[in-house]
C-alpha cells in the first residue's frame, strides 16, 4: 500500500514530478555522455601515443635511458630481430637510432630528434608512410640524405618540400658531425608536440655519416593483442636480461596516468551531478509534503508511524529516479553510440595540448551500472531531509491547518 | 438472563474517562484557555455528542481524548491506559488499535479508492487478504457504498466521503470512534443519512461515539449530549 501511494503521488502533479523526472534523465544524460566523452578522450590519447610514438613495448641500452648518449646502444640486435620475426604475437617492429642534434637552415635553427629509421619496418610499425600528406616517403631509388619532417615543425621554420636544411649531431667520438638534408616529405601524426621534436631520416644515411657504424638505440614492436603485453615483455626480460625493456605504460608516466585517473574522474563527474540533482529533488519534495501535510497528518492520525512516513516519502523519491535513470541511460546509450561511431571532431581545440585527433565517445557497462547506482542513491539521500520534515509534522496542525 | 446481564455489564464499562483535563495554548505568548478543567466519562456504547459554540474547545478535547494532542493538565484514561504516559510511538500504536477517527472533511488518502482507504488501516495491522476483503465489503455495504468501492475520494460527494470515513474509522475495530463535526460540510440529507448510519452501526454493532456538532439536527439525534461552553461542561444530559 506504501508502494500505491507513493506511486500514485507521482502522478498527482504532473508538471512537478516531470521536471524532476526531466532533470534527472537530463543528468544521467549528461553524465554518460561526459563518461564516455572522457573514456573516448583516454583512449585516443593512449592509442594516439602508443600508435605513433611509444608502441607496446620498447627496448634499449639501459644507459641510453640514463644518458641519451650516442654510444649507449642496443647490441644485439640481430638476436631481437630473429625472435621477434619468429614470434606470431608480435605484429609489427621497428629498430631506430635516436640523435639529438640540431635542424638548421637559412631562417633559424632548433634543437630536435633525429630518427634513423628502417623505411619498411617504420611503415610496417608506425604507418609514417601514412602520414606523409605532402610530399613522399623514404624511397631508396631517390636522392641522397632524405629528410622527412612534421608539419608542426615545417611551420615553423618555414620548410617546404625540397627545402634543404642542415643537420648537426654528435658521433661516437664525441665529434660533431653535420651534413645537408633534403624535404622530400611533411608527415602529420595528430600530437603537435611530437611532430615539432621528431624528424625521420633513413638509418643508412645516419649510419654513413657516424663513420659506417649503425647504431641501434631503440627497438619497438606492436602486439596484435594488448592482453598478451605482459606475458611477452616478461618473455623478452628473460630472453634479453641485459636490455631494458619497457612498456608503453612504463615509459610514459602520462598515459598510465591517464589510465589510472580515469575511475577517479568517473567518481567526480558522479559526484557532482549527484549534487546538483539533490538540490532539486529536495526542492520539488518539500513542495510536494506541504501540499500534502493534510493527508499526512490523517495518515498518521490513523496509524501511519514515523517509519513508514519516511519510507513513503524516500519510495516516492526512488520511484521518480527510477523512471528518469533508464531513459537518461537509453538516451545516454545512443549518443555515446552516436558518437562512437561518427566521432567529435575536437581538433582545433586541442590542438594546444598537441592532440590533433577524433574522439570516439566509449563506455563500458560498469559505467552504465555506477550511474544507475548513484541516481538510485541519489534519490535515497535526496529523499532523507523532505522525510525527515514529514515526520515532524503534529497530527493536530496538519490537520487543522488552513 | 446470564447473557442480558453480560451486556448490561458492558454498557456500564467506562471506555474514556476524563479528568480534570485543561489546555492552555501559546502559554508562554499569548495563552488561550482552550479547557478549563473537563471531567467526563463516556461508557461503551453510548452515542454522545459534544455540543457547544465556535471556540469552546469541542476539536481540543477530541484531540486530546485522540492522542492526537497533549493536555496542559489532567488526565485523559482510555481503557485503564493513561495515554499521556505513552512514547510518541507507543501513542501511534495505541490510535491504530483502539481509536478511530472521523475529521470535519477531507478525511481520505486523495490516490487510494474507497476501498484502499478502508483497507489501509487494516494493512497497518497486518490483517490478512481475505479478512480485510471481507470487512471492506462488510463495511462498505453498511455504510451505503458497496458499488462505489473502486471510486477515488474525488469522485464521491461529500456524504459519501465522510461514510467512507466512518468505514474506515470502523475497520481496525477501535474502541470508539472520535467524529469532529462530521457533517459540518454536508447538506440536511447527507447529514440525516451519516447520522442514520453511525446510529444503526451504534445500535446493532454496539460501536460507541463520541461526536462534536453544533448542528440541532445532530444534537436531537444524540442519545447523550454534552454542552461545552467556553472550555468547559456546562450541561450533561441522557435522554431517554
Ligand atoms: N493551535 C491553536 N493555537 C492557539 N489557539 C487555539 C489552537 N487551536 C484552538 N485554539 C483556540 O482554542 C479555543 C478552542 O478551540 P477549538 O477546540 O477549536 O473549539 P471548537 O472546536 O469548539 O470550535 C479557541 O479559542 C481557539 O481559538
Ligand atoms: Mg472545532
Amino acid at each position: 500500500m506504501l508502494f500505491k501511494i507513493a506511486w500514485r503521488n507521482i502522478w498527482r502533479n504532473k508538471i512537478r514530478s516531470l521536471t524532476v523526472v526531466g532533470s534527472i534523465v537530463i543528468g544521467v544524460w549528461a553524465l554518460t555522455f561526459m563518461m564516455a566523452f572522457y573514456d573516448g578522450f583516454v583512449t585516443m590519447y593512449i592509442k594516439s601515443a602508443v600508435e605513433n610514438d611509444l608502441s607496446h613495448i620498447q627496448i634499449h641500452n639501459p644507459d641510453f635511458m640514463e644518458d641519451k648518449k650516442v654510444e649507449f646502444v642496443v647490441e644485439n640486435v640481430e638476436d631481437i630481430n630473429r625472435m621477434l620475426s619468429s614470434d606470431s604475437t608480435v605484429s609489427a617492429f621497428a629498430s631506430r637510432s635516436l640523435n639529438n642534434g640540431m635542424i638548421a637552415n637559412s631562417k633559424g635553427s632548433r634543437g630536435c630528434q633525429i630518427r634513423g629509421v628502417i623505411p619498411e619496418q617504420e611503415a610496417a610499425l608506425t604507418r609514417l608512410n601514412d602520414k606523409i600528406y605532402d610530399g613522399v616517403y623514404f624511397d631508396k631509388s631517390k636522392k641522397k640524405n632524405p629528410l622527412i619532417v612534421g608539419q608542426k615543425l615545417a611551420d615553423k621554420m618555414k620548410l617546404k618540400l625540397k627545402s634543404k636544411v642542415v643537420l648537426t649531431f654528435q658521433n661516437v667520438d664525441g665529434d660533431l658531425v653535420s651534413a645537408a638534408f633534403k624535404v622530400i616529405g611533411i608527415y602529420k601524426s595528430g600530437n603537435t608536440i611530437f611532430e615539432e621534436m621528431n624528424i625521420f631520416v633513413e638509418l643508412s644515411d645516419i649510419s654513413r655519416l657516424m663513420g659506417d657504424k649503425t647504431m641501434i638505440h631503440e627497438v619497438a614492436l606492436m602486439l596484435d593483442d594488448v592482453g598478451l603485453l605482459d606475458t611477452v615483455q616478461s618473455a623478452m626480460k628473460a630472453e634479453f636480461p641485459d636490455l631494458l625493456i619497457e612498456n608503453y605504460k612504463e615509459i610514459s608516466p602520462d598515459v598510465n596516468l591517464y589510465e589510472s585517473q580515469m575511475g577517479v574522474i568517473t567518481y567526480v563527474f558522479v559526484i557532482i551531478v549527484m549534487f546538483a540533482l539533490i538540490f532539486g529533488i529536495i526542492n520539488a519534495m518539500l513542495m510536494a509534503i506541504l501540499e500534502r501535510s493534510r493527508e499526512l497528518g490523517i495518515l498518521m492520525a490513523v496509524g501511519l508511524n514515523k517509519l513508514k512516513v519516511f519510507l513513503m516519502i524516500l519510495i516516492e523519491t526512488v520511484f521518480i529516479g527510477l523512471i528518469a535513470a533508464p531513459i537518461g541511460l537509453m538516451l545516454g546509450y545512443f549518443t555515446v553510440l552516436y558518437y562512437g561511431k561518427v566521432g567529435i571532431d575536437m581538433r582545433e581545440s586541442m590542438e594546444k595540448i598537441g592532440l590533433n585527433e577524433i574522439i570516439y565517445t566509449e563506455l563500458d557497462v560498469g559505467s552504465y551500472f555506477i550511474i544507475t547506482v548513484a541516481v538510485i542513491i541519489t534519490a535515497i539521500v535526496a529523499s532523507v531531509y523532505p522525510a525527515l520534515k514529514a515526520i515532524k509534522l503534529k497530527p493536530v496542525e496538519a490537520i487543522y491547518k488552513i | 438472563m446470564a447473557r442480558f446481564q453480560a451486556s448490561k455489564y458492558i454498557l456500564m464499562k467506562n471506555v474514556i474517562t476524563v479528568k480534570g483535563v485543561t489546555k492552555i495554548y501559546n502559554p508562554d505568548t499569548i495563552p488561550v484557555h482552550a479547557l478549563r478543567g473537563v471531567d467526563l466519562q463516556i461508557g461503551e456504547g453510548e452515542f454522545t455528542a459534544l455540543v457547544g459554540p465556535s471556540g469552546s474547545g469541542k476539536t481540543t478535547l477530541l484531540n486530546i481524548i485522540g492522542g492526537l494532542d497533549d493536555a496542559s493538565d489532567g488526565s485523559v484514561i482510555i481503557n485503564e491506559q493513561d495515554i499521556a504516559k505513552l512514547s510518541d510511538s507507543q501513542t501511534i500504536e495505541f490510535r491504530k488499535q483502539n481509536i478511530g477517527f472521523v475529521f470535519q472533511a477531507y478525511n481520505l488518502i486523495p490516490v487510494l479508492t474507497a476501498k484502499e482507504n478502508v483497507e489501509f488501516v487494516m494493512l497497518l495491522q497486518g490483517a490478512s487478504q481475505s479478512d480485510r476483503d471481507a470487512r471492506v465489503k462488510e463495511l462498505m455495504s453498511a455504510v451505503g457504498l458497496s458499488d462505489h468501492l473502486d471510486r477515488r475520494p474525488s469522485q464521491l460527494s461529500g456524504g459519501q466521503q465522510q461514510r467512507v470515513a466512518v468505514a474506515r474509522a470502523l475497520a481496525s475495530k477501535p474502541m470508539f470512534v472520535l467524529a469532529d463535526e462530521p457533517t459540518a460540510n454536508l447538506d440536511s440529507k447527507s447529514t440525516a443519512d451519516l447520522l442514520d448510519i453511525m446510529a444503526k452501526l451504534n445500535k446493532e454493532e454496539n460501536i460507541t461515539f463520541l461526536f462534536s456538532t453544533h448542528d440541532q439536527r445532530v444534537i436531537d439525534r444524540a442519545r447523550r449530549v454534552v454542552n461545552l461552553d467556553d472550555g468547559a461542561v456546562i450541561s450533561d444530559k441522557t435522554i431517554e
